[in-house]
């Protein structure tokens, strides 16, 4: 049913993928920008440019597999079960547990080998759920992804502010992803049969479901963690001396 | 003990109607230490952590930070006026209550961009913000 392409079905997973690339993809735009940081002008350009273009073919081959495993038995109850996770986990306070152990590279090639390294490993989830949101259109994915992409490495700035000022577009977020978990287990192979005779609109229900034990099991989570306070991060300043 | 007042910048007008206000604050009482102080959001995740060193994330904040200080540290230079100038790392509004408490300011000197209506809504306002939370007395500079 290619015509079912143009209608708001198809915008609607469109405008999730663009979603879930925003929240989750942050992490990768400060790699990007990091790593290229040391880099001279024209080549920290360049850096940035081949970074994203290798990090979007990544991205396209990874959810390209994944869709190929979500068609297997059981695997969309097991990916349903790893977004809750990952949706919970987007709500809970940073823990100051990673060690920095990559140099940022003065060189070309070093910048662009840890910006795709870096998007290999951080965007797992990002793929789960992009693969979830797809329903097995790879079509859709590239769009969004393209469409997403620029939006990341240009415009992180804002949308750390966004996340700064309102940290509730974070509870969306995590919502959205127990939402896409909920649908994601009605299209399991194996689950699908015995939903045959169930009315059509279940899955909005177990969608909703999934949004909900997301964003009720993270808020509770995080309300046991936040006990104790972060001291104050100041960060030293070379030369700060009087000035007259 | 000097009167230590807290000037948060973001490198905006506001922020710099803000510092001229402490400046003519400054030359009525020469006893005013006048600090400014920078708020950078923090960018590292966990997994940010494991592909950016410690100091390299530091230089990133202090490049970030210093580039945001430097209009109202011209201000302050050219007026010939001393002060002091930091950059803190965290939730903005939070992070300016928490530094005037800790660090034993006297008062914070905040800009506002006066934005009302939709604006006020949409947008909201750290000195709105920093005016809630901060137990040190906040004059918000339109």
């Amino acid at each position: 049913m290619p015509e079912i392409l143009f209608e708001s079905t198809f915008w609607l997973s469109v405008l999730q993928i663009i979603a879930i690339d925003i929240l989750l993809g942050g992490d990768n735009a400060v790699v990007i920008a990091l790593a290229c940081r040391k880099l001279p002008e024209e080549q920290r350009r360049r850096g940035i440019f081949w970074g994203v273009a290798g990090a979007i073919g990544l991205r396209v081959v990874l959810i390209f597999f994944a869709l190929q495993l979500l068609a297997l038995p059981f695997l969309k109850v097991v990916g349903a079960l790893l977004l809750l996770w990952i949706g919970i986990k987007l709500l809970q306070p940073e823990d100051d547990d990673g060690h920095g152990n990559i140099e940022g590279s003065t060189h070309l090639w070093g910048a662009i080998k840890t910006i795709i390294i870096a998007d290999a490993v951080m965007s797992l989830d990002n793929v789960i759920a992009v693969a979830g949101a797809a329903k097995g259109n790879l079509g859709m994915v590239v769009f969004g992804i393209v469409i997403s992409i620029p939006i990341i490495v240009w415009g992180s700035k804002f949308v750390l502010k966004l996340m700064d000022r309102f940290p509730i577009v974070i509870t969306f977020g995590a919502a959205l992803l127990g939402w896409i978990a909920g649908d994601m287990v009605t299209g399991d192979v194996v689950v699908k049969p015995y939903l045959a005779d169930a009315p059509s609109w279940l899955h909005y229900v177990n969608a909703a479901v999934g949004a909900t034990f997301v964003v009720v099991t993270g808020k509770f989570l995080a309300s046991r963690k936040t006990a104790a306070a972060a001291p104050l991060h100041e960060i030293p300043l070379a030369a700060n001396k009087d000035h007259s | 003990m000097s009167t230590r007042i807290l000037i948060p910048v973001d490198g905006s007008a506001h922020a710099l109607r803000a510092v001229e206000h402490a400046l003519q604050l400054a030359r009525l009482d020469p006893a005013l230490e006048l600090h400014l102080l920078n708020v950078q959001i923090p960018v590292e995740s966990g997994h940010v952590r494991l592909f950016v060193g410690h100091e390299q994330l530091e230089d990133y904040y202090r490049e970030e930070g210093l580039a945001a200080l430097q209009a109202a540290a011209a201000v302050l230079q050219q007026a010939g006026q001393a002060f002091q100038q930091h950059i803190a790392v965290g939730h903005i509004a939070d992070t300016i209550a928490r530094y005037a408490q800790e660090m034993a300011f006297s008062q914070i000197i905040i800009g506002s961009h006066g934005r009302g209506g939709l604006g006020q809504l949409l947008l909201g306002s750290v000195a709105r913000d920093v005016v809630n939370q901060s137990p040190v007395p906040v004059t918000v500079i339109k």
